[in-house]
């Protein structure tokens, strides 16, 4: 006879899987304590992975509300893009949140305000080129005092005392370290463009720091401001050294930027999560591209370290070794997330390896130790284009294992088809466009066509900033990536940009301009009309899977399994000319999806809202077994994920914590439990 | 009762059912009867390339942080609501670094832009500023 458990026993035996349960392999990575998630991916390696099972596949169907946060007075005005992922330590839940980016402790077992730490930064703030709520912040600890680290809107990174809230005044000047000092450049401190939405990572005594910028596919100007990495020390705020992603004269790489570029271009920052390994003292940063998203004109050569993964000393700043993703990219993919560090066994050779995941849909995997890739990487010619000035590298790296995990490049085969007529309009439509497999470059937009590239992935992904998660104890590493098309075309517009070319779309000849605005503002969008919807009645143009998550094999290099993400959008759902039709899930592709990974399940909220089961708008929060794939449960929530889930252990009890908010829908905190189980005798 | 107080009311019930008929035929419209004019398109073109398109793309096909104003996944996110909570999102919090330095009119204006590159029609009455008439205008993703 199997033993049976009485009620009292669930949060008794969930207490003691936690306690002896810790992570496989990569250990003391973040001295990630028992049942907390102290650092932005779940420990050091940005795994993103819980060993707890409380919540489980019998059980998350009836996942309870455990408490709400709601966050609109953080700030002048609601926020509507909530992205932050919340830290939890000591039974306190830290998270950035609001329009001001503010910083609130909450207890995590019932969300009471601890306490809420802001900054008005005035005209700084207004400026900044990275807004709103942030990814999130860092913990650190040296066992006696511990410490909050955030960074500002403005790009200034405070330190508070975890306990209160208030600013450590040895840190920094009065607890502000003003990072737009020290960079080795002139930068001015209220409008210079710099800035930075990621949560620093910290190791030790170190804190880093990335560096991000406006969207670049209309800079104002060839000359920018540089983003520069750099690390600080935690208890002072001091800086310890700095690397310059944007390599000066006589640095390694400087010669990668043909005519002097270096000096003037500017970006190349990190404005991803960076990973860290403390055994080797390694530091991974996923690096942007230049200046200039879909123009490279004006900064010839393959210009290092610009989408590239690059390993330094954690505690030098020294390289280490680098991977070049792209060749001088004019296709705006800026690697966009942490990689994960994964110690992989290939064909009996056990590897410390490193996967990096990316907009253009592949799985980069390197031994982290040399940066020697674990599959070949091979450099294969691409086409080039036409654009005038444009300087087109004649190759690009080609991964060969992992296959990619969603579309790369547009063919007429992608297109919708669920009814001959529709896959015809479809045909139509992208006949004004360029198409093309991964590496087509952008044309100069004609309204006679080309009207532009049709790109897929887009500059947004593929996958994106919340990147993946890892299973350490099957190295499965599972990710979110989407399927939205989007049209860069090349025109002239001196008005907007000394750049020789920005991206937009050329007007029809006949139309009339748009109309004047008000007397001395600034000009207009010359040369661009809008833009092309690209939908088909209304529906998507590409095929579904519209949003997956993929579960891939990082032993051996092969895809186990993939699933559509997120129930079928209301318009396909309900649109006239698929009626009768039998539609399978096709998943949603209306945002950027981080991905949880615990002892059985893989957890994601939806993207976008739908129509759920219950009628009412929002979106589900799904788990999916994670060696089939199969989903497992789904409970309703009133709006879609947009922070990366955690998860973690309090009073025997384990919670799941998403970050939502949406169209309509301003920002909050939603933190799941199961049910208490009933252990009152019964009164009759 | 007197004869003429009975005809004032009996107008005054018919009045009350007109207004009543009129206020329900308000909230039943939707971004596919000609809420906006062409003129009024072309004003928000201008406005939309000063202070969205640097975010938002000049083709309003969003851009990292950014999402999109058109295409499928807009439609699919905001379809089901008003008019009027579009106008309410972008009136307290676009552009971003000063939501302030854009007027109702011209965000009126700007939706209209929106709208129009979105593939609905145009009519012959303006988009109002007006958060409370925005409200009886659905923004229905697919044609009713």
């Amino acid at each position: 006879m199997l033993p049976t458990f009485r009620p009292v026993a669930l949060p008794l035996l969930s207490l003691l899987v936690a306690l002896t349960c810790t992570d496989a392999g990569l250990a003391g990575q973040g001295r990630q304590r028992d049942g907390e998630w102290t650092t932005y991916g779940g420990d050091l390696a940005s795994r993103r992975y819980r060993p707890f099972d409380q919540i489980n596949r019998d059980n998350f169907k009836d996942l309870e509300v455990a408490w709400r946060f709601k966050t609109d007075a953080l700030g002048a005005r609601p926020e509507f893009n909530f992205q932050s992922t919340p830290l939890m330590v000591n039974g306190v839940l830290y998270t950035t949140a609001g329009t001001r980016r503010a910083v609130v402790a909450l207890d995590a077992a019932n969300g009471e305000l601890l306490w809420m730490h802001r900054e008005d930064e005035g005209k700084r703030g207004e400026a900044a080129p990275r807004k709103l709520s942030g990814r999130g912040l860092a913990y650190w600890t040296d066992g006696r005092e511990e410490r909050i680290v955030y960074v500002t809107p403005g790009y200034q990174m405070i330190g508070l005392d975890a306990k209160t809230g208030r600013r450590v005044p040895g840190f920094g000047r009065n607890g502000v370290v003003d990072l737009k000092l020290e960079m080795d450049q002139t930068i001015d401190l209220e409008t210079g463009e710099v800035g930075l939405h990621a949560a620093p990572i910290i190791s030790g005594n170190t804190i880093v720091v990335g560096a991000a910028h406006l969207p670049g596919g209309v800079p104002k100007s060839r000359n920018h401001e540089k983003g520069y990495i750099r690390g600080y020390d935690a208890r002072t705020g001091k800086r310890l050294w700095i690397f310059h992603t944007l390599p000066q004269k006589g640095e390694f790489g400087n010669d990668t930027w043909l005519q002097d570029s270096w000096s003037y271009t500017g970006n190349v920052g990190v404005w991803a999560q960076m990973t860290i390994d403390e055994e080797l003292g390694m530091l991974y940063m996923p690096v942007e591209l230049p200046t200039g998203d879909y123009y490279g004109g004006h900064r010839p050569g393959n210009g290092l370290f610009g989408e590239s993964l690059v390993a330094i000393d954690l505690k030098t700043g020294q390289r280490k070794w680098h991977y070049q993703l792209v060749h001088h990219g004019i296709w705006d993919f800026d690697i966009p997330c942490a990689p994960i560090l994964a110690d992989i066994t290939v064909n009996g050779r056990t590897i410390k390896a490193i996967a990096q995941p990316t907009k253009q849909n592949w799985l980069y995997v390197f031994d982290r130790v040399t940066g020697q890739p674990v599959w070949p990487i091979e450099e294969r010619p691409v086409a080039k284009g036409d654009v005038p000035g444009e300087w087109y590298a004649p190759t690009q790296p080609f991964v060969t294992k992992p296959a990619p995990y969603d579309l790369q490049g547009v063919s007429i085969d992608d297109l919708i088809d669920f009814t001959p007529e529709l896959r015809a309009e479809a045909v139509t439509l992208v006949s004004r466009y360029k198409i093309g497999p991964l590496f087509t470059p952008p044309p100069v937009s004609k309204w006679e066509g080309p009207r532009g590239l049709i790109m897929v992935p887009s500059s947004t992904g593929g996958a994106n900033w919340p990147g993946g998660a890892l299973d350490p104890e099957t190295n499965i590493l599972y990710i979110y990536s989407f399927r939205q098309p989007t049209v860069i075309g090349m025109i002239n517009d001196p008005a907007r940009s000394d750049m020789n070319f920005i991206n937009g779309q050329a007007r029809d000849p006949d139309a009339p301009p748009p109309a004047p605005a008000a007397p001395g503002a600034a000009p207009a969008a010359a040369g661009e009309g809008g833009g092309p919807a690209l939908t088909v009645q209304g529906l998507p143009l590409l095929k579904p899977p519209y949003g997956s998550i993929t579960a891939t094999d990082l032993n051996k290099g092969e895809i186990v399994w993939q699933v559509a993400h997120g129930e079928t959008p209301d318009a396909v759902r309900n649109h006239p000319a698929l009626k009768g039709l039998n539609i399978p899930r096709t998943g949603r592709a209306a945002g950027r999806i981080g991905t949880l990974v615990t002892k059985t399940l893989v957890i994601a909220g939806e993207p976008g809202f739908f129509t759920m089961p219950n009628g009412q708008r929002g979106a589900m929060l799904r788990a999916y077994d994670k060696a089939s794939g199969a989903e497992v449960g789904a409970v309703p929530m009133p709006a879609p994920q947009t922070g990366s889930p955690i998860t973690y252990m309090l009073n025997g009890r384990q919670y799941l914590a998403v970050p939502i908010s949406g169209a309509g829908y301003s920002g909050e905190l939603m933190v799941f439990r199961v049910p208490q189980p009933a252990t009152t005798t019964s009164s009759r | 009762m007197t004869k003429r107080s009975a005809v004032i009311g009996t107008m005054a019930v018919w009045i009350a059912i007109a207004c009543a008929g009129a206020i329900r035929g308000q909230e039943t419209r939707s971004v596919w009867d000609g809420v906006y004019t062409a003129e009024q398109a072309k004003r928000g073109e201008a406005l939309y390339g000063q202070h969205c398109a640097s975010c938002h793309g000049g083709a309003l096909l969003g851009a990292e942080e950014a999402p999109a104003l058109t295409g499928f996944e807009f439609g699919a996110n905001w379809s089901g609501l008003t008019l009027g909570d579009l106008f309410e999102r972008i009136r307290m919090s676009m552009p971003a670094d000063d939501p302030g330095k854009v007027s109702a009119q011209q965000k009126a204006d700007i939706v209209a832009h929106m709208l129009k590159v979105g593939g609905f029609p145009a009519g012959p009455t303006e988009l109002p500023r007006d958060q409370q008439v925005l409200t009886q205008i659905k923004y229905l993703a697919t044609k009713p």
